[in-house]
């Protein structure tokens, strides 16, 4: 039982900070979740701390490997209109 | 040749300032003598300060509690200029060390901003371990912060602690429905809150945190971004509200959207702000508020004068090398900054004294007139207009001459040869200037001469080296005696 953090993390520190277990730690090329410390902050809150100020979807997996903060959810860009919009940008 | 100068705060105290007797639209002269102490060395705050003095920003606060749909968080991007991005995040300790190689070897450098990349006061240790350690080893450089005012209440007891009188709040809206299309979400208290219900929160956050600096004698400015359709129509209400609760200044800064930035803003297509329309609105919100419109949008490592960004002389591997005696530098800045203090108060006196002489003149009937002018400090005109990376933005008018804005002569797109539209860099620029019906500078070239002629555009290089307020007016006046006013211009004022 732990989260995971993967390589779309932009080192922004936000989530190491909250995390109620200081399973969160800084490194190369990005940050990481000790997994024996994790507890899914079970007993101490509701929610994922990591994943509900992480701003980067997609960035933290839970234990079954899911994004707990899919495409879409946190910016509000429709994943078809991001999409589309980097084709564009890429045919140019 | 007499001529008023309206922007600018004359030396004399007290009383009616003669160069902005019935305007409305002066940045400082309705400020009391002590705000405008605490600003006249501050580039950011004041308008007359920016053509001379510098200021840098240190990347030490990664960590944000907020989205903005303006904002995208991978931020690392060495090619952007706007806020919330930056090349290397910084330690304090290099912070610390940057600023004063910064401050050793670009003297006129005042004022060590921290403004990101994410939101300051939710990095509060490296954000306040940063201006303990400068406040002791760097005592004469002034430090402020900006925020989104989320985690502003509980900071506002520390920053006053560290003698930071310095505050910018972005205030976008006052009014949660219209912050629920700006702010996807706030984390708060532990958890991740959308819509509304997280936009009231961040308003009434930002609203106290305001108050609260008020009452502890801290100067604050309120920054905007202007969102067409968004929050357009509600910013002159957002400027009454600051207003009333103590703010200085207010800053209106047209949204900065494009596809490739990676924001909602920008991938959804919301289009920014025409000049024109910043400026109708932020001369509708003049009357009530000192408005700022000298704003740069800088990036949150910025260094140097507003217009140019010189941290590619300080970056990390560069400042190691660097031995620095602070003592020393602080005594060669104070001789420094105690020389600009002079001639900017010489400068000072001599406008107010033209402004008076222009009173007693009859006064003309024409029409505004926009002008550029290319300039890199100093408040000359004192740039190659090939050379110029941006123009200042001038309104001559019977009134006198009022700076409006500034506009970027290479654009986002680069506007080389290679850009879809096959634009050369001159198109781009001339675009740039549209609306302009002269552009003043220190020398033209033959070919960008007849581009801006057949533009609507009157290059003019007679003017080198003299002051911008003097040179625009002067050039008026020819406009008027040769009869150029009477009517309207045939270039459309607006750009598209």
């Amino acid at each position: 039982m732990a989260v995971k953090i993967i390589e779309s993390c932009v080192n922004c520190f936000a989530c190491e900070p909250v995390c109620p277990s200081n399973a969160i730690y800084e490194a190369k090329p990005h940050f990481l979740v000790d997994s024996k410390k994790c507890t899914e902050c079970e007993g101490d809150f509701p929610v994922f701390q990591c994943a509900s100020i992480c701003p980067i979807e997609g960035a933290i997996l839970d234990s079954l490997g899911l994004a707990i903060n899919p495409p879409g959810s946190l910016t509000g860009i429709p994943p078809e209109k991001m999409a589309e919009a980097m084709a564009e940008l890429q045919s140019h | 040749m007499q001529l008023p100068v309206l922007n600018e705060a004359p030396a004399a105290k007290g009383g009616c300032a003669a160069s902005s007797c019935g305007s409305t639209d002066n940045q400082m002269d309705s400020l009391p003598d002590s705000i405008r102490e605490k600003v006249q060395n501050h580039p950011c705050y004041s308008e007359d300060a920016h053509h001379y003095f510098a200021r840098m920003h240190v990347a030490v606060a990664p960590a944000c509690n907020i989205q903005c749909h303006y904002c995208n968080r991978k931020y690392d991007c060495a090619n952007e200029s706007r806020p919330g991005v930056v090349s290397e995040l910084l330690t304090p300790d290099q912070a610390v060390k940057k600023t004063m190689a910064v401050a050793a070897n670009i003297p006129q450098m005042t004022v060590l901003g921290i403004a990101g990349p994410g939101d300051p006061l939710a990095n509060p240790e490296r954000t306040f371990e940063t201006f303990r350690r400068l406040s002791e080893e760097a005592p004469d450089i002034k430090l402020c912060v900006s925020t989104n005012g989320l985690a502003l209440p509980d900071a506002v007891e520390e920053l006053s602690k560290h003698n930071i009188d310095h505050v910018t709040i972005t205030i976008n809206c006052v009014d949660p429905e219209i912050g629920a299309k700006i702010y996807p979400w706030i984390f708060w208290k532990n958890k991740r809150i959308k819509g509304v219900k997280g936009a009231k929160i961040l308003i009434e956050q930002q609203q106290k945190g305001l108050e609260m600096l008020i009452a502890k004698g801290i100067l604050v400015k309120v920054n905007s971004v202007m969102i067409p359709g968004v929050n357009d129509q509600h910013l002159a209400e957002v400027s009454k509200v600051v207003k009333s609760k103590g703010a200085f200044l207010h800053n209106v800064m047209p949204l900065i959207a494009e596809a490739e930035h990676g924001t909602f803003y920008g991938v959804m297509g919301q289009r920014g702000p025409t000049p024109d329309e910043l400026q109708d609105l932020q001369d509708s919100c003049s009357g009530d508020m000192n408005m700022m419109r000298h704003c740069r949008q800088c990036r949150a490592d910025a260094v140097g004068m507003l217009g140019e960004d010189r941290g590619d002389e300080f970056t990390l591997d560069k400042i190691e090398d660097m031995e620095i005696d602070y003592q020393a530098a602080m005594e060669k800045r104070k001789v420094i900054h105690q020389a600009i203090q002079a001639e900017m108060d010489s400068k000072r006196l001599e406008k107010a004294e033209k402004a008076q002489q222009h009173k007693q003149e009859p006064k003309l009937t024409t029409r505004p007139v926009l002008m550029a002018v290319a300039t890199s400090g100093q408040g000359v005109i004192n740039v190659h207009f090939g050379h110029a990376k941006e123009f200042l933005i001038y309104e001559a008018s019977p009134d006198g001459v009022r700076f409006i804005s500034h506009r970027k002569a290479d654009q986002y797109c680069g506007g080389d040869s290679t850009c879809g539209d096959g634009e050369s860099t001159l198109q781009v620029t001339i675009r740039a200037l549209a609306g302009c019906e002269a552009v003043l500078c220190s020398k033209v070239g033959y070919e960008p001469w007849e581009q801006l002629e057949a533009a609507g555009i009157q290059p003019n290089g007679e003017h080198a080296m003299e002051p911008i307020e003097e040179a625009v007016m002067a050039v008026y006046k020819e406009m008027a005696a040769a009869g150029k006013l009477d009517e309207k211009p045939e270039t459309v004022r607006a750009s598209a």
